[in-house]
Parts: structure tokens; C-alpha cells; sequence
């Protein structure tokens, strides 16, 4: 089934269109990559889909329903889930906090008045952080300060807050951004282990054409704010409106 | 009085007030908007003036505690207002190169919070320090002589000379930072309303001294308000932060980083102060605040702010 | 204090006496914090009219109490959300005054006051809250004090027919405790050394009773949530959180504490000034805070007491205390954030590492 779907998705600032009209559609189970060159559009996209800005024209629904205007909480509440490029972790927290803070999210709802109730009492809530912990292999480690940990594993404990909720629909904002070849692999793995074993769709931005093409799929391109192709990894390769995008071409 | 003599006489006295809370507006809102500084220590450049200034016109008793322990008696060069006009400024913009320095520098990077804070506790260490050598009462700042008395503008009535001096000599002020700001190099990276020095580098300009120069000027616009405001406010050591909370109100209705934003929002303050206090004065404090929360959620970068920091 | 402790504890050295960990162990519990509590309100009154100079007085232990009430509440705000308000004062004496307001017209007894107080404060927290929390840093912090300057002109203007303005309220008329235990009411023998009177119990169990809230409020899910907002506020609401509710929670929570300790100041002082609706009252609670040692629950009671004995005290012998004061404060927040209260725990981790045998 259609997931989620944007519908003339449309935002300006002012006298700038950043995003033109983009129709997408993301299935159940697939793997979408965004791409497109620099200032294409593609984050304030993912931006407007996810709530953190409203558009100007346009709607987003999820699974049928319109989510147009809402908030990020309220989103995510919804089954919606995103990684940040950087590693946007809490970092005077140690591990095991800021996978409890994220299992807090998805066990309790987006607000509680539970002040007077012990933290420890929460079983549901400790055994989600363990889970969520063991899970990316940074169980043993979780009495450290999360602001000590090297960036690599700054990045694991960011997808881990992502994946705590047991997310439906992943966006993953450039994961590979300023890393090396191996770490790269590892990131490329665990994409391929989330959307095998937990079965969550994904929505990639990325720049890296050999991941694009390893992970997804299916791609979408943008240029100027407009989707211009949109379809298998094949059919994008050979388009030439999107070889004429990128000026000259990737290597393919 | 006729209804023109009445409208001309608010008029005077809300330029008049306005004058002494743009001048002090200008340093807090190019340092907010330009360095993203916040500098609650500001109000201690117009106690600068005040102080200072009286000291070099005429004399500064000291009668403070610790004064009294160390045995100081008054200071006073008895050199009239325009000296003092002509020296505090100065004064005062050395000292803000010095606080640039020594204490915006190493808070640039740390948060807000933390800016806030110091600047306030500097503050309050200038009050007191203040108190502790000069003393806590009341002094007077009598007008110069030259501005004393009235002047008559023909059929419109007559009006306080001083205040019409101060409405001049503010302009001026004014008018000079506007244009220095808008056709030098410094004034570009004010306008550019950024702190990104690379950009600055790349300009021929050396970052760190316009950074200096902003603080400067706005200290000795700051200063120069102290002199001027003397006479009209009183001179205690608490009349640093009873300028201070206004100055801010016509940062955040003028809007943060623009001078022609300061100098409107305090038109604006002023003309509510003065409109209030003399239709209903139980109201007048009330209103400014009631409009400085009005703006600050309707429109937080202000009526005309370039910046919107930290919304 | 030993909240859920962020820093990593250290593995102690295997030769660690056992001793030391059950310690260890024992001060994680909540109930070590509320013992603590207790023990200091024992004990404090002793050491502090007992000093070898410069001795302090029962009615300013009392006072440090409510002091420290509305301290701790300011934490909650500041040390773990991150938000800096500068207009508490108008929780503590808008509280102040309703419960002043309420004790001469309609009943007077103490814990009806508090009631009232802290009502008051909730509902005034409530509509500060929804609009100055719309804007974030410095905004808020201007914003607030825009709100608590309105309120105190209010009170001096045109509501000074109900607060008397300038004079203050002089009408606060206190009821006997529970309309049966006159506040002065001292206790016989032992009772009588540990207890004081009734009115000291009043201020001591709430002292207490903040004390032992604060601490379970740290402990449950908000603590965690608070400091994370703080930290990085965005990837919060990415993680499903209502981040605008949660920080409404923690500015009412905040001015509940402070109506609290508005209300037990009324009874103690038996009168309202309007003074403590100025900013300057907010900029002492902001000095308390600070100089205690945010982001914990006992550095601002020791932020307080430091404070209100300087006040109080040492001001007699020294006029500028007020600048030593300033100086203090501007020390603390360019060089040692974490306070007081921070040097203490500083100088414990220095003691226990000697005790178990020091580092190579």
C-alpha cells in the first residue's frame, strides 16, 4: 500500500520556490532515495513532510490520512521517524539516557503529566532502551556520557533514537555524510538490516551515488525545487533529463 | 494653551525622552543584531555618563562607604557640560573596546544564557561599585546654564530650551552613526548584520576590529546619553537599569540590529510614556510593557529588525 | 545531590572498601535525599544561631526555608530546561499578595493561604507560560521581565487600591494552624529543642516537602526529558515529544514552588511589599540560583542560605556586601557553572578518592 504520498507539495519563501509542485509516492516496504544537485530542494522537502515547516501549497498524507500542517511530534507519533545528518544525540546524556529519553516518546504518547512517577518504575520503558541499545551494539557502553563517544558511534546512537519507536517510515538525512569508505559500509548494512528486519520503509537523501544505487528502490530526482524523473534505479540512470541535471554527469 | 501649543508640547517632551532611550537603544540593538551578543552590562556605560559626566561638568561627592574608608573626598573639574559632552563619549567608547575584549570575546560561543548572566552580574558590580564610592542617594545634575530657561518659537508657544538641546544634540549624534554606518567599511559588516568573519577577511577588513568599533560606538552613544540624561532622570545608582529595561523595549519594538529601528521604536516608547503619564499616569509604565510583550509575540524581530536571533 | 547521576560514576578501585559502595548505593535513594532534608532542618538551626561570630536568628533560618522553596522551583527552570526567566518574582509576590489579599478578607488560615498562593501562581504561570514561551533565548528572558514590570506597576498603579501600592499590605491577618495551633506556639523539652514552635514546623515541612517533590520530580520521566530539551531541543520533538508542553510543565511547575514559598512568606512577614513583585526580586532568585550551583535540588538551598546570610548578616558589617555578591556571581558563571554546590561535590570526590586509595 501507498504509505505516504505528497500531493503538489509546494513552499516559497518570499519570491524563492523552493519546492515546486513534487508529487511522491512512497510504498510499503520500499526504499526511496531523494537526490538531486545542491539546493535541489530535497531537505526542505523532507522538511515539509515531516512538520518541522508548513507549506505553502500542497498536502501530505500517511497511510490515507492528511498530515498536512502538523507538528514533528505529532508525525512521529504517527510512525514517522527521522535521522538528522549530523549526529543529533544528547551529549551531556549517557547513552542509556538518551535511549530512555527516546523510548519515553514512544511508550508515553507526546506529553504525560507523570512528574511524581518514579523513571524506574517504567519497565516497558527501560526494556525499549535496552532493545533499542543492543540492538546498534551500544548496550555496553551505556553509562557513558554520549559527547564521549567517537563520531561513528555518535551516528549509531543517533539511529538508534531514530529506530526507537519502531518507526514505519524512516528519513535518512545524508547517513554517510563525511565518512569513511568502511564506515560507510557498516551505515549501507544497517540500512539493509533495518529494511529487512524490521521492515521499515525508507526515504534516503543522499549524494553518494554508489549507495543510491546499491540501496534503493527506487529514485527520485529533483532539480530547482521540481521532481524531474522519478522511477528504478535503471530508468533513472538512462535518463537524460537527469544526466543534464548534473552538468556533465555522474559516473553512473 | 492653544490645542497646536499642547501638541507641540508633547511632541517636545516625547522627543525629548525618546532621545535619551534611542541613544542608548542604538549600542544594545547593533550589538544584538551584529555580534548576537547580549549585553545586559550596557546599562552600565550610561551610569558611565551619568557619573562621570557629572564629575568632569561640575563636582562628584563622594559620600560611599568605601570611599569614606579610604579617605576620598569629591572630584570635580567644574568644566561645564560641553566638556563633559565632549570627554564621555570617548570615555565611554574606550571602555566598551575594553569590554569587547575582555568580556564579549570569550562569551561569543557560549549560550545565551550564560551572555545574559554575566553581562547582568557585571551590572550590578558597576551599581554597587558605584554605591560603594559615590553613595546610594539621590544627586542633582542641575542643567547647564546656557540651557536653562525657555525658548519661544513665536506663535507656537515657549518650551524648555534644554530639552530642545537635547533633541538636538541627540540628532546629531544620530544622524553621524547612521551615516558612518551606512558608508564605511565597519558600518557594512553592521549592516551585513553578521558575524561571519571569514566573509569580513575576504573584505580587506580585519574581523575583529569592527567588532571592537560596534562595541565602541554603541558604549560611547551609551555614555553620551548619561551626560545628556543626567539632568532628567535621576542620578542614582539604580538608574542604569531603570534606562536599561526601556532601551530593551525599543530594541524589541524597533527590531534587533537596525538603527532606524531604534530610533522609531523609540519614538514609540516614548510617545506611550509621555502620552500616558499624561492622560492616565498610574498607566504609563503598565503601557510600554504591555506593548513590548505585544510586539515581542506578534512580531519578535521588531516593527523593522533585520535579525531574528535565536526565535 | 545524588539525583540519577549523569556523570559516569568511575569504577572504583577493586580495593574499594565495601563500605564505600554501599554508601554509594544508599545515597542513590530517594529517600536519602528526604532524610537528608530532614536532618538538615535538625540540624542547621543549631549550627546557625550557634556560630562563633556573627550568628544568624530563628526567624532567618525560617525565611532561608521559603527562600530556598522558591530556589529550588527556579532550578527546575533554569538548571534542567535551560530557560532563564527574569520575572519570577511575579509568581512569588503575586502569590504573596493573594494569599495576603485572601487572609483579610475571607479566612486566614495558613494552609488555606498556601492554597490560594499557589493557585494564583499556577494560573499566572499558566498565561505567562503560553505566550513568553513562544519565543525562545534571549526573547524569553526579555519577555518575562516585560510581564513581571507590568505587574509590579500594576500593583503600585492602578491596583494599589487593592494591594495599597507603595506601602504595601498591612491587612494580612494569619489564622492559627489548622484553626487550632497558634503559629507561635512553642513545644515542651526535647520536642521543644528539635521542633521550635508550630510556625518553625510549618516552614520546615514544606522546606522539606519541596525538597523531597523536587527530587521525585528530577527522578521521574521529566528529569530526563527537561535536560534533553535543554541540550538539543529539536531532536526532541523529532523523538515524539510535545517540547512547547513540556516547557510550559516546567514553567508552571517553576512559579507552583515559588507560589509555595510566596504564600509561607506572607504568614511569616505578615506582610506584603510591593517590592517583591520588582525585578530586582527576580534578579535575586536568578543570583541564588546561579551562586548555589544549578541543576541540582541542594545547590540552590545553599545558594539561598549563602545569600540571605550575607543579606542579613554580614551586611551590618560590611555596606557593599551586594558587590562582593555581584563579583561572587560573575566568577561563578564565567568559571565554576556548577556552583556552591559544585565546589562541595568538587571537594567530596577529592576526600572519597583519598579514601579509597587515591590514583597512581
Amino acid at each position: 500500500m501507498t504509505l505516504l504520498e505528497t500531493d503538489g507539495l509546494t513552499k516559497r519563501f518570499g519570491e524563492l520556490t523552493a519546492v515546486d509542485d513534487v508529487d511522491l509516492q512512497i510504498e510499503e516496504g520500499e526504499s526511496l532515495s531523494i537526490i538531486g544537485p545542491n539546493g535541489a530542494g530535497k531537505s526542505t522537502t523532507v522538511n515539509l513532510i515531516t512538520g518541522l515547516l508548513n507549506p505553502t501549497e500542497g498536502a501530505v498524507r500517511y497511510r490515507d490520512e492528511n498530515i498536512t500542517g502538523q507538528e514533528p511530534h505529532e508525525i512521529v507519533q504517527q510512525g514517522l521517524s527521522k535521522s538528522f545528518q549530523t549526529a543529533s544525540i544528547f551529549p551531556d546524556l549517557t547513552v542509556r539516557r538518551n535511549a530512555i529519553v527516546a523510548s519515553l516518546g514512544a511508550e508515553h504518547g507526546s506529553f504525560s503529566l507523570n512528574f511524581l512517577r518514579r523513571l524506574g518504575s517504567y519497565n516497558a520503558v527501560a526494556d525499549r532502551a535496552r532493545r533499542t541499545l543492543e540492538d546498534m551494539g551500544l548496550y555496553d557502553r551505556r553509562d557513558v556520557k554520549a559527547k564521549s563517544l567517537p563520531y561513528g558511534d555518535k551516528r549509531r546512537l543517533e539511529m538508534a533514537l531514530a529506530l526507537a519507536g519502531d518507526p514505519d517510515l524512516l528519513f535518512l538525512d545524508e547517513p554517510t555524510a563525511g565518512m569513511s569508505p568502511d564506515e560507510t559500509d557498516d551505515t549501507v548494512e544497517l540500512i539493509e538490516r533495518i529494511k529487512e528486519e524490521r521492515g521499515v520503509t525508507i526515504v534516503l537523501i543522499e549524494h553518494d551515488m554508489e549507495i543510491i544505487f546499491r540501496v534503493s528502490d527506487r529514485i527520485a530526482v529533483l532539480n530547482r525545487g521540481s521532481k524531474i524523473a522519478d522511477g528504478t534505479p535503471d530508468q533513472i540512470r538512462g535518463d537524460p533529463d537527469v544526466q543534464q541535471a548534473y552538468l556533465g554527469g555522474v559516473e553512473i | 494653551m492653544s490645542i497646536a501649543g499642547t501638541v507641540i508640547g508633547f511632541l517636545i517632551q516625547t522627543l525629548a525622552v525618546s532621545s535619551i532611550y534611542v541613544l542608548v537603544a542604538i549600542g544594545l540593538s547593533i550589538t544584538l543584531g551584529t555580534l548576537k551578543f547580549v549585553n545586559f552590562a550596557h546599562a552600565a556605560m550610561y551610569l558611565v555618563g551619568v557619573y562621570i559626566g557629572l564629575a568632569i561638568a561640575l563636582e562628584l561627592q563622594f559620600t560611599g562607604d568605601l570611599a569614606s574608608a579610604l579617605g576620598l573626598g569629591s572630584v570635580g573639574l567644574d568644566a561645564g557640560f560641553l566638556a563633559a559632552l565632549a570627554v564621555v563619549p570617548v570615555v565611554a567608547f574606550g571602555l566598551g573596546l575594553l569590554m569587547e575584549r575582555f568580556v564579549a570575546r570569550p562569551f561569543y560561543d557560549r549560550p545565551d544564557t550564560d551572555q545574559i548572566l554575566v553581562t547582568f552580574g557585571l551590572l550590578l558590580i558597576a551599581q554597587e561599585l558605584i554605591r560603594a564610592f559615590v553613595g546610594g542617594r539621590s544627586i542633582s545634575f542641575s542643567q547647564p546654564e546656557w540651557a536653562g530657561g525657555s525658548v519661544g518659537l513665536g506663535p507656537l508657544g515657549t518650551y524648555s530650551s534644554w530639552r530642545l538641546s537635547i533633541i538636538a544634540i541627540t540628532s546629531v549624534l544620530v544622524l553621524s552613526v547612521y551615516l558612518y554606518v551606512e558608508y564605511t567599511d565597519v558600518g557594512l559588516a553592521v549592516r551585513a548584520g553578521t558575524e561571519d568573519t571569514e566573509m569580513l577577511n575576504l573584505l580587506g577588513v580585519r574581523a575583529t576590529r569592527p567588532f571592537l568599533v560596534i562595541f565602541g560606538i554603541g558604549s560611547g552613544l551609551a555614555g553620551a546619553a548619561g551626560v545628556v540624561g543626567g539632568p532628567v532622570f535621576s542620578v542614582t545608582p539604580e538608574v542604569g537599569v531603570g534606562v536599561l529595561v526601556p532601551a530593551f523595549l525599543v530594541v524589541v519594538v524597533g527590531g534587533v540590529g537596525s538603527i532606524v529601528g531604534s530610533v522609531v521604536g523609540g519614538l514609540l516608547i516614548g510617545a506611550v510614556e509621555v502620552g500616558l503619564q499624561l492622560s492616565a499616569p498610574t498607566w504609563s509604565s503598565v503601557g510600554i510593557y504591555a506593548l513590548a510583550a505585544v510586539v515581542l509575540l506578534v512580531r519578535p524581530a521588531g516593527l523593522m529588525g533585520t535579525v531574528e536571533v535565536d526565535g | 545531590m545524588s539525583e540519577p547521576t549523569e556523570t559516569a560514576t568511575p569504577t572504583e578501585n577493586a580495593d574499594a572498601t565495601g563500605l564505600l559502595d554501599r554508601w554509594d548505593a544508599l545515597r542513590e535513594r530517594e529517600s536519602f535525599s528526604v532524610a537528608a532534608a530532614v536532618a538538615f532542618v535538625v540540624v542547621f538551626p543549631f549550627v546557625f544561631t550557634n556560630l562563633p561570630a556573627y550568628s544568624g536568628y530563628m526567624s532567618l533560618v525560617e525565611l532561608i526555608y521559603i527562600w530556598a522553596i522558591f530556589a529550588i522551583g527556579f532550578d527546575l527552570l533554569l538548571g534542567y530546561t535551560g530557560l532563564l526567566s527574569f520575572g519570577h518574582a511575579v509568581f512569588w509576590g503575586g502569590s504573596a499578595y493573594a494569599a495576603g489579599i485572601f487572609s483579610a478578607n475571607a479566612y486566614g488560615e495558613p494552609l488555606v493561604m498556601i492554597l490560594v498562593a499557589t493557585v494564583t501562581a499556577v494560573v499566572l504561570a499558566l498565561v505567562i507560560g503560553v505566550l513568553a514561551l513562544r519565543r525562545g533565548g534571549i526573547y524569553f528572558a526579555i519577555l518575562t521581565l516585560a510581564f513581571g514590570q507590568m505587574f509590579y506597576f500594576l500593583a503600585l498603579g492602578p491596583l494599589a487600591p487593592i494591594t495599597r501600592g507603595e506601602n504595601g499590605f498591612t491587612d494580612v491577618s494569619v489564622e492559627p494552624l489548622l484553626g487550632v495551633l497558634d503559629l507561635g506556639t512553642g513545644f515542651a523539652g526535647v520536642f521543644g529543642a528539635v521542633f521550635h514552635d508550630v510556625g518553625y514546623v510549618l516552614y520546615a515541612g514544606f522546606f522539606v516537602l519541596a525538597v523531597a517533590t523536587a527530587v521525585r520530580i528530577v527522578r521521574s520521566p521529566y528529569g530526563a526529558i527537561l535536560k534533553a530539551i535543554a541540550e538539543n531541543e529539536s531532536r526532541v520533538g523529532f523523538l515524539g515529544l510535545n517540547v512547547r508542553r513540556y516547557k510550559l510543565a516546567a514553567f508552571v511547575l517553576s512559579g507552583a514552588f515559588a507560589g509555595v514559598a510566596g504564600g509561607l512568606h506572607t504568614i511569616h512577614a505578615n506582610y506584603v511589599a510591593v517590592g517583591s513583585l520588582y525585578w530586582i526580586t527576580s534578579g535575586d532568585i536568578v543570583i541564588i540560583t546561579v551562586l548555589g550551583g544549578i541543576g541540582s535540588v541542594f545547590g540552590p538551598v545553599a545558594g539561598t542560605a549563602a545569600f540571605l546570610y550575607v543579606e542579613n548578616i554580614v551586611s551590618g558589617e560590611i555596606a557593599f556586601w551586594l558587590l562582593v555578591l555581584g563579583a561572587l556571581f560573575v566568577t561563578v558563571v564565567w568559571l565554576f557553572p556548577a556552583g556552591i554546590w559544585g565546589i562541595v561535590d568538587e571537594l567530596r570526590s577529592a576526600v572519597r578518592g583519598r579514601l579509597t586509595g587515591g590514583d597512581t
